[in-house]
């Protein structure tokens, strides 16, 4: 059974989580305290050299960065639950594509204003509402873009969902539920509005999205 | 026909793929997008690239967006000819996966942000932030000590075979020792590292522009 060492609330965590349950890949979740700084320990800092969360650990093999381990565990399983990564050299480039997409044209500026609005105050820190600004006026025209590409083909890479798709629920999910303007840059939106609400409804994610 | 590469002469991304075609000898027409005359964002150019951002490839008929998916696309369609940038073996791909990621989230935001800081937005009519700049390199810094680690144990960032994801910190890279910020030489693995794949003719052939 694949360890899971991370957070169960961490956003990279669920990725991971996610994975798990569209490839119906059995894991264990093994609680990281992050609170205590469990993850600047020499000992989870041997295996993970940046001290962030998650790592696996499948039968002795290691490896971290969630989206690494999300690539793995589609490849090693193809056969078995969704596919989440094409194998069509043109499709696997538009896969390319649109993974690149979710994290320098979505998660560069979402997860950011998450961190300013959800986990800064939860570590008594004060919101940079200024920068908040700043990086929802950087991410409006590229959540425009979104729409133009969902209105041609269902999910971001083509009519199939790939973990390009998945990687955006995370950040995405804590995003949306900020409420008043963020809810309204995916819901103004009716090609995004309607991926949004299709990829947010998996059964993989409602699983495990408030808790790995 | 020849493989068309949109981009901008000096563009960190552009010069991302750039790299990569001479590393894996793929011949190439250059076709510049004047971004400062803002041609990318005019409708012949977004309508190929949404978000109006360079490069982009035109490989007979396929369009494709984004320099590092561009990067995987040549690397895996020219595996058999010029330098191996991708491995085959599922344990290598793995680790390639961890340095590819590791370069976007632990590399990438810091150097380009720092690159935005101490001079592109000089370019256009900003100023750096002076703060932000600092605690940019800050964590930059702590997340070399982390790289150092890793080049102790191992040649390059996948294992002991240059791959792709070696070559994605170039751009970025060097923009930055660039404007005089060196974080790279006082960490010996760093350094020989960015030393090794800085050296490359393939980036010497496209670091002073295409």
């Amino acid at each position: 059974m694949i360890k899971l060492y991370g957070f169960p609330l961490s956003t990279c965590t669920r990725l991971v989580a996610l994975v798990c349950k569209e490839k119906n890949v059995p894991y264990e979740i093994i609680s990281v305290n992050l609170a205590k700084g469990e993850q600047k320990n020499p000992s989870f800092m041997a295996v993970q050299p940046f001290g962030q969360v998650p790592y696996i650990d499948d039968d002795g093999f290691l490896l971290y960065e969630s989206r690494a381990i999300a690539r793995y565990l589609s490849k090693k399983y193809p056969n078995q639950g969704t596919s989440l990564i094409p194998s069509d050299p043109k499709a696997e480039a538009l896969f390319e594509q649109a993974s690149s997409i979710e994290t320098f044209n979505f998660n560069a500026f979402v997860a950011p204003i998450v961190v300013e609005k959800v986990f800064k105050p939860r570590r008594g820190l004060q919101t940079n509402e200024e920068r908040v600004k700043e990086l929802l006026a950087s991410l409006l025209p590229k959540m425009d873009a979104y729409d133009l590409i969902l209105g041609k083909q269902k999910y971001l890479a083509g009519d199939s969902v790939t973990l390009a798709d998945l990687s955006h629920l995370p950040y995405g999910t804590a995003f949306y539920g900020l409420g008043d303007v963020f809810t309204e840059v995916f819901e103004s939106r009716p090609n995004l509005a309607r991926w949004w609400k299709d990829i947010s409804n998996r059964p993989a994610w409602l699983a495990v999205k408030d808790g790995a | 026909m020849v493989l068309k590469l949109y981009g901008f002469a000096t563009s960190t991304c552009t010069l991302r793929v750039a790299v990569v075609l001479k590393e894996k000898n793929v011949p190439f027409e250059f076709i510049p997008v004047d971004l400062l005359k803002g041609a990318h964002k005019a409708p012949e150019f977004t309508a190929y690239q949404p978000f109006g951002q360079v490069p982009y490839i035109d490989d007979n008929g396929l369009i494709l967006y984004e320099s590092r998916a561009i990067g995987r696309y040549i690397a895996a369609k020219y595996a058999s000819q010029g330098t191996p940038l991708l491995p085959t073996d599922p344990t290598a791909i793995a680790f390639f996966e961890q340095a590819a990621s590791t370069e976007t989230s632990n590399y990438d935001p810091f150097v380009s942000g720092l690159a935005w800081e101490l001079k592109f937005s000089m370019l256009f009519g900003g100023k750096t932030d002076e703060a932000r700049a600092k605690s940019l390199q800050g964590q930059l810094s702590a997340k070399l000590d982390a790289y150092d680690v890793i080049l102790g144990k191992q040649k390059y960032l996948a294992g002991n075979d240059i791959t792709l994801a070696d070559l994605f910190h170039l751009p970025y890279g060097a923009v930055v020792l660039d404007v005089g910020l060196d974080e790279f030489s006082s960490r010996p693995n760093v350094a020989r590292w960015w030393k090794d794949i800085s050296s490359r003719a393939s980036w010497e052939a496209v670091k002073g522009g295409i």
